[in-house]
Formats: structure tokens, sequence, C-alpha cells
């Protein structure tokens, strides 16, 4: 494999799953909005079912396209998640600093995920709104503030950086805080997970499975098991026709 | 968690096996308010694909052998772990595999695969190649020594390279197969014969010897015995195997969906239901059914919810019995986790083509009276397994026990068929599959769709009984899973 393909060959470019997952109203829709589009709505309705988008995401020895399963945080019945993490190569948990009961969420979000995803899935872990706190002393978590007070303005800190670090170097997840508002660090989040795709699950996320069908990524092939649906149009019965 | 109890919907769906899933689907595209069951805790109902953990647990719930297993779809359930000698390639973990219930072969011209593409579901899926068909010695002709494993050719040059066949045999062969591509156009040189044996009409019409007989007969993938075969029935699917050769790419023509056969389609189905407005609950079935008025229906679900709806569908497994049921189909099958993995049977079939992730392995029985061992092979390039490993799905139209006998030899047969006999069985699963179907109850707005057939050549019945239902509730007669694209929602470039 090259390190460095000749300026003119396109980089190779493989598909990578994302779902995302998390309480309601912590911002999943809005990082995907900031990543997908570069904006932000104040007033963002919550997502219903599920959404889905598409993004790519320019590395420099790749292009990952990002197949983006957004789904809805008040899920009404519980039954929506395992259709969207079932062979997603990454999940992308999020949780609210400015509310404690998110972080215990994002946790069952990312046990469930560990017991039953993809074993090689790529997790990270996203502490968002840090716009709301950027103003406090940098990490600490006001204590002993009720839940719920001060809706509207003078948001407070309830998970410090330190908290959701911990948590997440103890189960080896990507970590970030980010504000979907301002767009701090979610173009890194996104490139994290990218960068931590091992390049020989890129078309097959289950451990082991699938990983050689990678052997022409370098040469910027694609996968070569896959059939391309479309390609009746120029192909039609060729060799291989019995008459 | 929110209840359901007092609701109401336009349409609930009960099952997420495929043809509920495609149902669910374009309904809510449809701009109906859908409700999505599943008595299950995973997605795909009968198509579902089962990680090793979750195979033993659905082995458990399917273990029924006694009276109750006659009119259940799955019964026999059992599961053999191979000891592993010292160094041996050994099980993954778990999650490593994706075991298909529903590893069914799709051809180029299947009407599915155009709704894929039609509704843009096709942009989540990846589908593979079923490259080459191989006919394995009848069974009890094998001494017990290696068996031989023949490709059966695919086209003029393999035939005319083939060396199996004398030339005169040849020429007989290249006449019929001039034949089946227009064999409607020509009703005066078969029909008089559809009801006859399959067999007899090669033999009859084209002189071609019982040697060649059992390559043509394993292009039907039809479960049937050779003599129980028809004329009628074998020649359109033989002629829909030869004219789908080439649709997607050079040597082949058919394919099957990357991890885990037709659960990925039903599950995509999900997934876009539910971007689609459509709500999903698992973990809950229909209990009764009762018209609550002229144009709707009363459901009584597991938990004792209460909720109403204008139009109910659903596959027999998945509600109450409503008219009267009966098997249209019986089969035993298997699903062996095999190492090393079996190479030779997913060999290029062009130059500079995709590499085949499926084949299919026909093992006759002895006699013509008995029907064959049919396997679909994947290899790990389909997701299903490790790369150390293939998958083994065997299929036969026999009842359990004798079943059982069968497709172990079978499959002992394509192990051993390869000169490093190495080749061996760590794991498998056997268990019988009825095919049981409903005639509609008297409630006209309760729609029983009949399951994906078990014949392993995907027919369109499946498509064609999805669209007609949705024709029914939506009364529209066009536009049947013909989505435009959504926002953020690219094609492929
Ligand atoms: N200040 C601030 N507000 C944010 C941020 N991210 C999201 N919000 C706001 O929080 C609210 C909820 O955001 P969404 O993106 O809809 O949250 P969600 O997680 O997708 O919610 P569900 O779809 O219900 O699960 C909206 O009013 C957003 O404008 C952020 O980084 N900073
Ligand atoms: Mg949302």
């Amino acid at each position: 494999m090259s390190d460095s393909p000749a300026p003119s060959a396109p980089k190779p470019s493989s598909s990578v799953k994302l779902v995302l997952l998390g309480e309601a109203a912590v911002g999943k829709s809005s990082l995907v909005l900031r990543f997908v589009n570069d904006a932000f709505e104040p007033n963002k309705e919550p997502t219903i079912g599920a959404a889905f988008l598409t993004q790519k995401c320019n590395l420099p020895n790749r292009t990952i396209k990002f197949e983006i399963w957004d789904t809805a945080g008040q899920e009404r019945f519980a039954s929506l998640a395992p259709m969207y993490y079932r062979n997603a190569q990454s999940a992308l948990v999020v949780y609210d600093i400015t509310k404690a009961s998110s972080l215990v969420k994002a946790k069952h979000w990312i046990a469930e995920l560990q017991r039953q995803a993809s074993p090689g899935i790529v997790i990270a872990l996203v502490g968002n709104k840090l716009d709301l706190v950027e103003d406090e002393e940098e990490g600490e978590a006001q204590e002993g503030e009720g839940e719920g007070e001060g809706e509207e303005d003078g948001k407070v800190r309830r998970v410090s950086t330190k908290e959701g670090k911990d948590y997440a170097d103890e189960e080896n997840l990507l970590f970030f805080e980010t504000s979907a508002k301002s767009g701090h660090n979610v173009n890194e989040v996104f490139t994290a997970i990218a960068n931590a795709i091992p390049e020989t699950s890129l078309k097959g996320p289950r451990g082991g499975a699938g990983g050689a069908t990678q052997a022409a990524l370098g040469s910027g092939a694609q996968d070569n098991s896959r059939v391309n649906l479309n390609a009746n149009a120029d192909a039609g019965p060729k060799e291989g026709c019995a008459c | 968690m929110e209840t359901l109890d007092g609701t109401e919907w336009d349409v609930v769906i009960a099952g997420t096996g495929l043809p509920q899933s495609l149902l669910a689907l374009s309904l809510s595209r449809s701009g109906k308010s859908v409700l999505h069951l599943d008595r299950n805790d995973y997605y795909g109902g009968n198509e579902a694909a089962l990680s090793l953990s979750e195979a033993r647990d659905w082995a458990t719930k399917h273990a029924a052998t006694g009276e109750e297993a006659h009119n259940t779809t799955f019964s026999h359930a059992t599961i053999q772990e191979n000891a592993v000698e010292e160094g041996g390639i050994k099980l993954s973990q778990p999650r490593a595999y994706s075991l298909a219930l529903a590893p069914h072969v799709i051809h180029a011209q299947s009407k599915l695969l155009a709704a894929l593409v039609s509704s843009r579901m096709h942009n989540q899926l990846e589908f593979q190649a079923v490259g080459s068909w191989f006919l394995a010695e009848p069974l009890s002709e094998n001494d017990g020594s290696r068996s031989h494993i023949t490709r059966v050719p695919s086209g003029r040059e393999d035939i005319f390279r083939d060396n199996t066949f004398d030339l005169r045999a040849k020429r007989s062969l290249m006449k019929f197969l001039r034949f089946v591509q227009n064999y409607e156009e020509q009703p005066q040189a078969w029909q008089s014969d559809a009801e006859r044996p399959f067999p007899d009409f090669l033999q009859q019409k084209f002189g071609l010897p019982p040697s060649s007989h059992g390559a043509l007969l394993s292009l039907t993938l039809l479960p049937s015995a050779a003599n129980s075969t028809s004329t009628g029935s074998a020649l359109p699917l033989i002629a829909r195997h030869l004219r789908s050769i080439g649709v997607f790419g050079p040597g082949f023509g058919a394919v099957l969906p990357k991890w885990g056969g037709l659960a990925e389609i039903a599950q995509v189905a999900c997934r876009a239901g539910a971007v689609g407005g459509g709500v999903y609950v698992l973990k809950k079935g229909i209990d009764s059914i009762s018209s609550a008025s002229e144009d709707h229906i009363k459901l009584v679900l597991s938990d004792g919810e209460k909720i109403t709806t204008r139009w109910l569908a659903g596959c027999s497994d998945d509600l109450p019995p409503i008219g009267t049921r009966e098997i249209t189909g019986r089969m035993t099958r298997s699903i062996s986790i095999v190492t090393p993995p079996l190479v030779q049977l997913f060999p290029p079939t062009s130059e500079g083509g995709v590499t085949p992730a499926g084949a299919v392995v026909i093992v006759p029985s002895s006699t013509a009276d008995e029907p064959p061992v049919q396997i679909v092979a994947h290899s790990h390039e389909s997701g299903e397994c490790p790369s150390t490993q293939s998958v083994l799905y065997g299929s036969v139209a026999l009842p359990y026990e004798q079943g059982k006998t069968h497709l172990a030899a079978a499959v002992e047969a394509v192990l051993q068929g390869y000169e490093e006999s190495s080749h061996h069985s760590l794991w498998s699963l056997c268990y019988h599959q009825n095919n049981v179907r409903e005639e509609r109850g008297p409630s006209t707005n309760t729609i029983v769709l009949a399951h994906a057939p078990l014949e392993l050549g995907l027919s369109d019945s499946t498509f064609d009984e999805v669209k007609l239902a949705w024709q029914q509730i939506t009364g529209e007669t066009e536009g049947f899973m013909v989505f435009e694209a959504r926002e953020g929602m690219e094609d492929d470039d």
C-alpha cells in the first residue's frame, strides 16, 4: 500500500455506519446538523422515530462517508435502537453537561452497545452544550443545586469534565466536550471516530469478519465482493449467458 | 415507557419478517400511521439473523418435537457443538456470527431488487454475488472415500470445456439451453409435457442423458425430487437462472444480501420505516382480534393494552388464528459453521469481476424419487462468520429424522470433497420448518400475508403479495415502493 498516492488518484472512500444515542434534548440532532450543514437551530424539534443523513469526512489518506442514523431520545417504546446499532461500525453517545441524568442514560446506552452491538464498534462519548457553561470555571461541576433550577438562563455544569473523561477512559471510549451551538469540537468528534475505525474493518464491522475484502483499499479500488445493483444499465447479459 | 392503550392507528402490522417490514415501510411512506409490533425481542421474525448466543436461545424456544410441532413454523431445533482438537480453529465470540434463517438466493431480475432500487433502500444494503453452482455425487454412491464435487457449467464456453459430457450430450445441452431462453414462445414444444417429470422431458424431447439432468435440475433450486419436478415448474426457473446471468456483472446472475440474508433487507426496511414515521415496538404480540365497528378492528396486545386500527396485517405466526391454516411446505434445515474456509466454492466468476460470497451445492439423492439436499454456502465475506470459517445452509424436503441424516451426510460430502480433507464442522443447528399458510378470515380488513417461501430461490410471490396488500390499504395502484430522495439522503456516487 502506498503512503502517498499519486495526486490524480482518487482517495479510497468507504462508508461507515454511525448511530447516535442519548437522552432526549441533549443535542444529538444539533450535533449532526452542525456536522452536516454547519448550522444550528436554537429551537430544534425533537426527532420522531429516527432520521438519516450522510456526510463525508476527508482524512489525509482516505475519505469516510458517514451514514448517520439519528435516533429519538424520547423514543417511546425503547425498541428502535437495536435496529440501528446492528452492524454499525460506530456510535456517538451524547449527554448534556448541564443535566446529570443524561450521563446516567448515556452509561446505559454504552452498556447496551458493549453487550449487543458489533464487537469492534467504535464508541465516542460526548458531553454537549459546552457553550452554556463556558464562562464558568473550567471543568468544575456545581454542587448542591437542585436539578432543573434556572431552566431558562444561568445553566450550570452538572457533569465535570473529569467525570466524563474518567468514565470514558475506563470504558475505552473516545471523549469530547462539544457545543453544537458554537461548533466547538464537533468536527473533531467525527474525525476522531473516522480515524479510530480500523482500516481492516472498513467493510466489515464485525470483529474478524469480512476484513480481508479490503485488500484493494490502498489502490483506491472498491470493495471487490460488492455487487452494484445499478450496474445493469451498462452490463447487459454478457459472457456466461448460455445462448 | 409510554402505553399504547387506547391508541388508534391506520395500520397495525404484526411481525418484523421481510413481508411485514416491506409493507410497513411502504405504508409509512404513503402517509399512513403505522404501528409495527413484534412479539420477539429481536427484529426479523422468521427471516432473522442470529448471533451464536441468539441462535442458542432461538433453538431452545423452537425445540418442541411432539404434537405441538406439527403446525408450528419452527420445531425440532437442536445444536451440536463439536470438540476442537488441540491448536485447531475454534468458534469465535458469539457476536462474530450472523446466521441467517433465510439464506435465500435472489436472482438479478427479481422484482424485490428493482423495488430496493426504486425505494433507494439499496443504498443501505450491500449485495454480493452467488457465483457458482456445484453438484456433489449422490449420497449413497459415495463409498466413503473422497466425494466428487463438480462445478455446473454456467455458459456456452463452460459447456464446451467441460469434460463430463460427450460431444453429443454437449450439442443436446446447447439445443436445450437455446430453447429455454424463449420457451414461452414455443408452447407446442413443452406445454403438453408440463405435468410430466422434467427428467423424462429432457430425455425424450432433447435426448439429454441422465448424467446431465442433475446439473439442469440444480439450476431450478426446487426442493423436490427429480421425479416429482414437473416440466412446467422447472422451465421458468431455469430460464430465470439463465436470463439473470450477466445482469449485474459477468459470470453470475444471483446475489445475496450481506450480513445475514433476508434479515438485512427486513432490517433496513424497518429503519427506513421508522424514519418514515412508523412506530416500532418489540416484545409485544397480538392476543385477540375483534371488530369494533364496521371499519375498525379492536386488538388486545400481549400485555393487556387495547388498541384500535383500521387495518391489521401480518403473517400467521404473529396473529391469533383467524381462518383455516394449512401447511404448504415442509423442510428440514441446518446451519453449519465449518473450518477451514471452503475457498474452492467461491472462485471468481470472471477476470477482474467481483469475488462471490455465495455458492450453491446440490447433493442429489441416490434415487430420483427422493429430494436432493440443497446447500447454500456463504464465505466470511458475507459478514456472517470470521475469516477462518464458512457457513453452510442446508435444506431438504424431508421429515426431521430422515432429513437430519441426509443433511449431515451432505454436509460431510461437501467437507470431504476437497484435497485438504481437514475440513470439519465446528457447530451446527438443525431444525424443521413448516410453511404455514392461512386463508383470509371473515374480517375484510385483516390481511394475512404469506411467509417468505421456503424455496431457496426467492420467488416474486412475497413482493407481489405485499404490493397487493399495499394497494388494498392505500387504494393506490401505482407507486408501490417508489420513493423520492429525501433531504440529506444522497445517492451513492
Ligand atoms: N446552548 C446549546 N443548546 C443546544 C446545543 N445543542 C442542542 N441545543 C438545543 O437543545 C435542544 C435539543 O436539541 P436537539 O438537537 O433537538 O436534541 P436531540 O438530542 O436530538 O433530541 P431528541 O431528538 O428529542 O432526542 C434544542 O433546542 C437545541 O437548540 C448546544 O450545544 N448548546
Ligand atoms: Mg433529535
